[in-house]
């Protein structure tokens, strides 16, 4: 018997990578050896599933769990090659209406029994599907890319954390943890994007990691495996990687990200990150 | 001869069905404080309830019974209304809580009180009186406050200092904490001061004056009862409006130089002042 850390990923704007930090950080975590479930509360829009590469294996998803239609064991569906990793899929044919909050609260207690690390997946926007998701997390990764209308978002976002969550409402302070992803070093370079001390000044919030935009995160999800699983030694990788250890207290410092075009980098043509 | 606007404040009462249960909320206010339906402009809101006339009727009953005097009744057409009845009024903007008075020790804490208490006094008050509006003829504030009153994310922290007769005693509130991007405080009666940031998108709409001892990135509008004297002060202004008692100014049209500096604003003649603070 567990407790369960639950941990929400939202951001607020869509396409800023909240599936994809789930499925990494989740698989980072799972490798340390914890026992972890990914939840998706993409309830109609479901992507994590095919980020993790279980789609073909979704038998029940959430909805029906809430439902009482199957239980949470029913539903969980084993990653491939992590066996301590599991994923609670959403439904792709309903929408965020089937989802209550007394459903949730119970799907979210009874996994806290059998997990050690929770991660919820939130979908975009500030509606019932995000606050649900959000609403019985202990802590929150904040997903924001460094531009001004995905920081603007996460901040109407970190209003929410701390109005509209069990803890809050508790008259607790919920942790939260910025995860800047999507970092073009080049465009960073050439000062067409914020500036990562930009982006936590305006959030105060700790940052957690940068995780530089890469071909190889893309290629990752189109695969279905998480970048921390399929390429370890990728930028992409290491970053998440280095995060997740933050996010089990590890005090190291934030790496951004540089251009690192070694020899061997240009020798192969790629770009490294 | 000549016709004047004047905008008061009502207060505003929602009938919220099972109507004995509701009832018994008002006696329950009346008990502790016998006068605080006297004399005040009341309105009553049913909009959205659909309510039959009878219904309405009886309501109305039950509240003259009670000596609560309803001056006009929102969300119901003039036509439907009986004759006797209070005329119909729509329109009107939110203003903040009025508070309902509490046991004397409690008053004392929360009219000391800083933004921490007001999630308590926001539900006093909902259960009841619920907000005040402004029934104005002609409105006198500007025309930005507009239903700010409620931002969904945000703990609005509206403090209204309790105590019936008063509405204004110039007390002030502190924000120890940043005012994130959708939130909105609303303090009609005096000053508003924050610790940390105000983010793009977050508002601060203060009877007095604004202070933040961090960056105003979002709008901040002063003096909004009619106070010229009323200023702004931020350690960095970025900010995307400022507004002392209605005259505004966006970001587009601000000095350049004061960009990302310390800076106060204030009323001068007219026109809105700004400065650096060195």
């Amino acid at each position: 018997m567990s407790n369960a850390t639950v941990v929400v990923v939202t951001s607020g704007k869509g396409g800023v990578g909240k599936t994809t930090s789930t499925a990494a950080i989740a698989s980072a975590l799972a490798k340390e050896g914890y026992q972890v479930c990914a939840v998706d509360f993409d309830v109609g829009l479901r992507n994590l599933d095919l980020i993790m590469g279980a789609e073909r294996r979704v038998v029940f998803d959430l909805v029906n769990v809430v439902r009482g239609e199957a239980s949470i064991k029913q539903a969980l569906v084993r990653d491939k090659k992590l066996d301590n990793l599991f994923l609670l899929p959403a439904s792709q044919t309903r929408d965020k209406d089937a989802l209550t909050e007394e459903g949730v609260a119970s799907v979210i207690n009874e996994l806290r029994m059998y997990f050690d690390w929770v991660i919820c997946d939130s979908p975009a926007g500030i509606e019932r599907g995000a606050t649900l998701a959000m609403r019985y997390a202990d802590e929150a990764i904040i997903v924001s890319n460094p531009e001004v209308s995905s920081v603007r978002d996460c901040d109407r976002i970190i209003g929410l954390l701390d109005a509209k969550t069990k803890v809050a409402e508790d008259g607790n302070r919920m942790p939260k943890h910025l995860l800047i992803t999507r970092y073009d070093v080049e465009r960073a370079k050439a000062g067409d994007m914020l500036a990562t001390d930009d982006v936590v000044d305006i959030l105060s919030v700790p940052l957690i990691g940068v995780v530089p935009e890469s071909k190889d995160v893309l290629k990752a999800s189109n695969v279905g495996v998480p970048v921390t699983v399929s390429d370890e030694n990728s930028p992409a990788a290491k970053a998440y990687t280095e995060a997740t250890r933050r996010l089990l207290g590890e005090n190291i410092p934030v790496t951004i990200p540089e251009e690192k075009r070694s020899l061997l980098g240009k020798f192969f043509k790629g770009r490294a990150a | 001869m000549k016709f004047k606007g004047k905008s008061f404040i009502a207060i505003v009462l929602t009938p919220e069905p099972p109507f004995p249960d509701w009832f018994k909320e008002i006696d329950r206010i009346i008990a502790r404080s016998p006068g605080f339906f006297i004399d005040r402009p009341i309105i009553l809101d049913v909009r959205g309830s659909k309510i039959p006339i009878d219904e309405l009727e009886d309501l109305l009953g039950g509240l003259t019974q009670r000596s609560v005097r309803v001056m006009g009744i929102d969300g119901v057409a003039g036509t439907r209304l009986k004759p006797g009845m209070p005329p119909s009024f729509s329109g009107g903007r939110l203003t903040s809580d009025v508070d309902v008075p509490e046991p004397a020790g409690e008053a004392d804490r929360k009219s000391n009180g800083a933004a921490e208490t007001a999630p308590d006094s926001r539900t006093a008050a909902k259960g009841t009186g619920k907000a005040a509006k402004s029934a104005s003829a002609k409105a006198t504030e500007p025309s930005k406050i507009n239903g700010t009153s409620k931002g969904d994310g945000g703990e609005p922290v509206v403090e209204t200092p309790s105590g019936p007769a008063s509405f204004t005693d110039g007390s002030s509130i502190v924000i120890t904490e940043p005012v994130r991007s959708g939130q909105s405080i609303l303090h009609p009666d005096g000053d508003v001061t924050v610790i940390g940031s105000v983010s793009s998108g977050a508002e601060i709409i203060a009877g007095g004056s604004i202070h933040i001892y961090g960056a105003l990135r979002g709008r901040a509008l002063a003096g909004v009862s009619g106070k010229d004297s009323a200023r702004i002060f931020c350690s960095k202004l970025d900010a995307e409006l400022v507004s002392i008692n209605g005259l505004y100014k966006v970001a587009d049209d601000f000095d350049g130089t004061l960009r990302n500096v310390p800076a106060q604003i204030r009323f001068e003649n007219e026109t809105l002042v700004f400065e650096e603070l060195i």
